[in-house]
């Protein structure tokens, strides 16, 4: 074995991540890890890279079958093992040429060889078919050729063992098509990969193995041809789950007022410049499912943004909301108004990493908790957050738990509980269940009917078209910016769908 | 691990004995009622500063106008009564809206222009230096006209009477008990889970303990200290903020995240000029206490003050990044650059090496701070 771990068990403060965990991974083979958010696989990982030192956790780690002792990341990436995470190490003021080298810069003496730098970068972009230049800099790539720069970076560091931990969450299908041909072509070079993904068909496609972890515990280990997604679910959430897209359409009675209307609007990143968002009209109706689909940098996140009062300048067009005219959108307002968004990057817009959960679920609604002298009513307060906690069914210690150590999927239910506090009746969720597993899916999924069912609105935005399809009641494809075509449920196909996507507007019928 | 979580918790109280104990073994006059007393007023003039400074570190801002600006205030007021004759109220009135005016400016300018927090108060350092010397014509300018007293110059010279502090104590300790028995039946009446009574009860009477016990050091030099009021008024009123309103969590979360706090909903630019207004507003009641215990505006007054509340805050945990620390913190870090530079004056350190020791105890103290909080 390249890579193996005997009886690994790792305890934090209140909570056992890892118990008695045994993986081997083989030269030349990709292997998944599968499993729901706090199954226990980012802990291994940090174990496997040093970010978990040595002695701070109980068993063994084994490189080509001696005991390995990592201090740090230093001490794994010297045994060929990179890790690839998914936020990104990259520097966003420096070049792609520059991060792919960055800590390993070609040198000439004691100068930094440019050249050499160039032309190397230019040769693996384009190996890896990349149509990005090395000069550009990182920060104005979007997130997909991020992620895919940081995998360039990775495969240059000639690393025995590659570690990707939801690398395609962001990319389109395109571009995952593209990664899972790279790490096809690895394997066959002899590297061995160990594969985090959600999305299953991913994991299928690629993987030779299939080790499946839950609650810490590693459940099984698969061959991939001899079994199949529904079976790997069921080992990840100990339950079988019939329906992945429970959507309950609620009755809409066909007059009923929309709670948004959106008429012509056009929008620019900022004053003075050109229209990124051209002519979007569309109504959003009480009990309703609204999903928006589009390839990346269609403009999504952009007119949730803007919706929300967080982006862009508005040149022409009207916003109608619950009856009014709001033109000056502004996210104070918008809450007040009863309009949320659940922002993508959860991280980054959503949560306040050092405080708990408490703080941060009512972070929003402070005022429904304000007492004489504005003082905060704290008893009241804790009760409301209990009931969120409950509800969405947090899994931490406790709502005095700190944000920043939670996993995705339930630091999202965080971000999401934030939101519906605030009792909104618009509900906009930028990709609520990017990199969060199969059982906290479901939960969002519920909980959009849930939400519908008391006559709220939802709009969702979703890359993943079997998603979106699944769980809106109509959809409108947005395409560089612009409406591509507007399906009811009956219309649902995805080649109808991704021909709207890609402009192909023969297809809206 | 939780060695270090003890070690954290203790490193302060461990520093204070420390430095205690230094000077008291060094210097027995350190412990004595009489340099107590004095402690406590420059403890009450460096804390109330850092009350104010901590509330702009926590939105992850800082201000190094205040040195300037306690210097500038307190000039404004001594002119004015002295030259002008002004009635003290009416003059330190005058300092305090000169002050609520001026740090209004900066915050605006900070949060609308989007200029960085480090520049607009450098800039302020030297332009509040400048405008100081100016109004006192750098000379030196009394608080008061002859020796007869006012407002400005009792700030640090009235002490309580006796039976006024034990009265006064009594009256904080019922205050106290009250809330806390009221805290306990908001959460039973919401069904929250609530510490025994006997628990409460014997923190209650520990605080109460510790009050009368203050209140008893310093009745044995001449009473309470005026400017000790000022700072634990001033303190209750940052804890009552930072701890129970929703300004106090906003701070928070600015400094935590302040991208998630704009989209949460959070008036980001109102809340961050409030905290610069009431930096203000510290800086003129500091102003006006640092004044009255130098006895006259000069040149030299709030001098490298800025860094004492910095240093304050950052020995009390307060993050410089914003987003963590406490009042209890603040006051403690407070005390213990209070007391080493109280100590090294007894002993009559030089100056230059006092500038030394105050430079190596921030430094000592974040750095323990830093390998502390490593996991």
């Amino acid at each position: 074995m390249l890579l193996e771990t005997r009886s690994l068990t790792k305890r934090f403060p209140g909570v056992v991540a890892l118990r008695d965990v045994s993986f081997g991974l083989a030269a030349g083979e990709i292997h998944a890890l599968c499993g729901e958010n706090g199954a226990g696989k980012s802990t291994l990982i940090k174990l496997l890279s040093g970010i978990h030192p040595h002695g701070s956790y109980e068993g063994e780690l084994r490189v080509d079958g001696k005991v390995a002792e990592f201090k740090s990341i230093r001490d794994s990436e010297a045994e060929g093992i990179a890790v690839i995470t998914q936020e990104f190490a990259l520097v966003d003021e420096l070049t792609v040429a520059e991060n792919i080298f960055l800590g390993r810069e070609p040198r000439r003496g004691l100068r930094i060889d440019w050249h050499t730098m160039h032309r190397r970068a230019t040769e693996l972009l384009a190996d890896f078919g990349l149509p990005i230049s090395p000069d550009t800099a990182v920060g104005e790539l979007g997130v997909g050729h991020k992620q895919l720069v940081e995998i360039v970076r990775a495969m240059d560091k000639k690393s025995r063992v590659l570690v990707l931990d939801e690398p395609t969450a962001a990319l389109t299908e395109q571009e995952v098509a593209v990664l899972l041909d790279h790490l096809r072509r690895l394997r066959a070079q002899g590297t061995a990969c160990i594969y985090i993904s959600h999305k299953l068909d991913e994991v299928f496609a690629v993987c030779d193995r299939i080790t499946v972890l839950r609650d810490g515990a590693s459940i099984a280990t698969l061959a991939a041809r001899e079994t199949a997604i529904p079976q790997v679910i069921k080992l990840m959430v100990g339950r079988e789950i019939t329906e992945l897209f429970p959507r309950k359409a609620t009755e809409i009675a066909p007059t009923a007022a929309p709670v948004l209307s959106v008429r012509g609007l056009n929008v620019a990143p900022a004053r003075g410049q050109p229209a990124f968002l051209r002519d979007i009209s569309f109504d959003l109706r009480p009990g309703e499912v609204l999903g928006f689909g589009g390839l990346m940098g269609a403009g999504r996140t952009e007119l949730l943004m803007h919706l929300f009062g967080a982006w862009g300048t508005r040149l022409a067009g009207d916003v109608t909301l619950r009856g009014e005219a709001y033109a000056k959108p502004q996210p104070r307002e918008s809450i007040q108004r009863g309009l949320v968004l659940v922002s993508e990057d959860r991280r980054r817009y959503g949560l306040v990493l050092g405080q708990d959960i408490g703080f941060n679920f009512s972070l929003s609604s402070l005022k429904c908790f304000r007492r004489f002298g504005g003082r905060i009513d704290a008893p009241a307060e804790q009760v409301r957050n209990q009931h969120f906690f409950d509800s969405l069914r947090v899994k931490a210690p406790g709502q005095h738990a700190r944000v920043g150590g939670l996993s995705g999927g339930n630091q999202q239910k965080v971000v999401i509980g934030k939101a519906l506090m605030t009792e909104p009746t618009i509900v906009m969720l930028d990709e609520p269940t990017r990199g969060i597993d199969v059982g906290a899916k479901l939960e969002v999924y519920e909980l959009i009917n849930r939400l519908t069912a008391e006559g709220k609105a939802v709009i969702l935005v979703s890359s993943e078209l079997p998603e979106l399809m699944g769980m809106s009641d109509r959809i409108l494809m947005l395409h560089e910016g612009r409406v591509g075509g507007v399906f009811t449920r009956a219309e649902f196909t995805q080649e109808r769908l991704l021909a709207a996507a890609m402009g192909k507007t023969e297809a809206a019928a | 691990m939780n060695v270090r979580v003890l070690l954290k918790s203790l490193s302060m109280p461990l520093a204070l004995a420390l430095i205690v104990a230094f000077f008291a073994l060094r210097e027995p006059a350190f412990l004595g009622a009489r340099n107590l007393t004095q402690l406590l007023i420059e403890f009450a003039i460096v804390g109330t500063l850092a009350l104010g400074m901590f509330m702009i570190l926590l939105t992850g801002q800082i201000d190094l106008s205040v040195g300037s600006g306690v210097g500038l205030i307190g000039g404004i007021s001594a002119v004015l009564i002295f030259h002008h004759g002004w009635s003290a109220p009416a003059a330190m009135g005058a300092g305090l809206a000169a002050a609520i005016v001026l740090w209004a400016l900066m915050g605006t300018l900070i949060v609308r222009e989007r200029i960085p927090s480090f520049i607009i108060t450098l800039g302020g350092l030297l332009i509040f230096k400048g405008l100081f010397w100016k109004v006192i014509e750098s000379s030196t300018v009394p608080v008061a006209r002859g020796d007869e007293d006012n407002l400005l110059s009792v700030l640090t010279t009235y002490y309580l009477p006796d039976n006024g502090g034990l009265g006064l104590a009594a009256a904080i300790a019922l205050v106290l008990g009250w809330l806390a028995w009221r805290a306990r039946s908001a959460r039973m009446a919401h069904n929250l889970p609530v510490r025994s009574a006997g628990v409460e009860v014997g923190v209650w009477l520990a605080k109460a303990a510790a009050i009368v016990g203050l209140v008893l050091v310093c009745n044995d030099f001449r009473g309470v200290p005026l400017s000790l009021l000022i700072l634990a008024a001033t303190a209750a009123v940052v804890f009552y903020l930072t701890k129970h309103t929703p300004f106090g969590r906003y701070l928070y979360a600015i400094g935590g995240n302040e991208e998630a706090a704009v989209l949460s909903g959070i008036a980001v630019n109102r809340v961050m000029i409030g905290a610069y207004v009431l930096m203000g507003v510290m800086v003129a009641i500091t102003g006006f206490m640092m004044t009255a215990y130098s006895g006259a505006s000069t040149t030299t007054v709030g001098e490298l003050m800025e860094l004492d509340a910095i240093a304050a805050c950052v020995i009390g945990g307060t993050a410089l990044k914003g987003g963590r620390g406490t009042v209890w913190g603040v006051l403690f870090g407070a005390l213990i650059m209070t007391a080493l530079l109280n100590g090294m004056t007894l002993m009559a350190v030089e100056p230059e090496l006092k500038m030394v020791a105050r430079g190596a105890v921030l430094v000592l103290a974040v750095w323990l701070d830093v390998r502390l909080s490593r996991r």
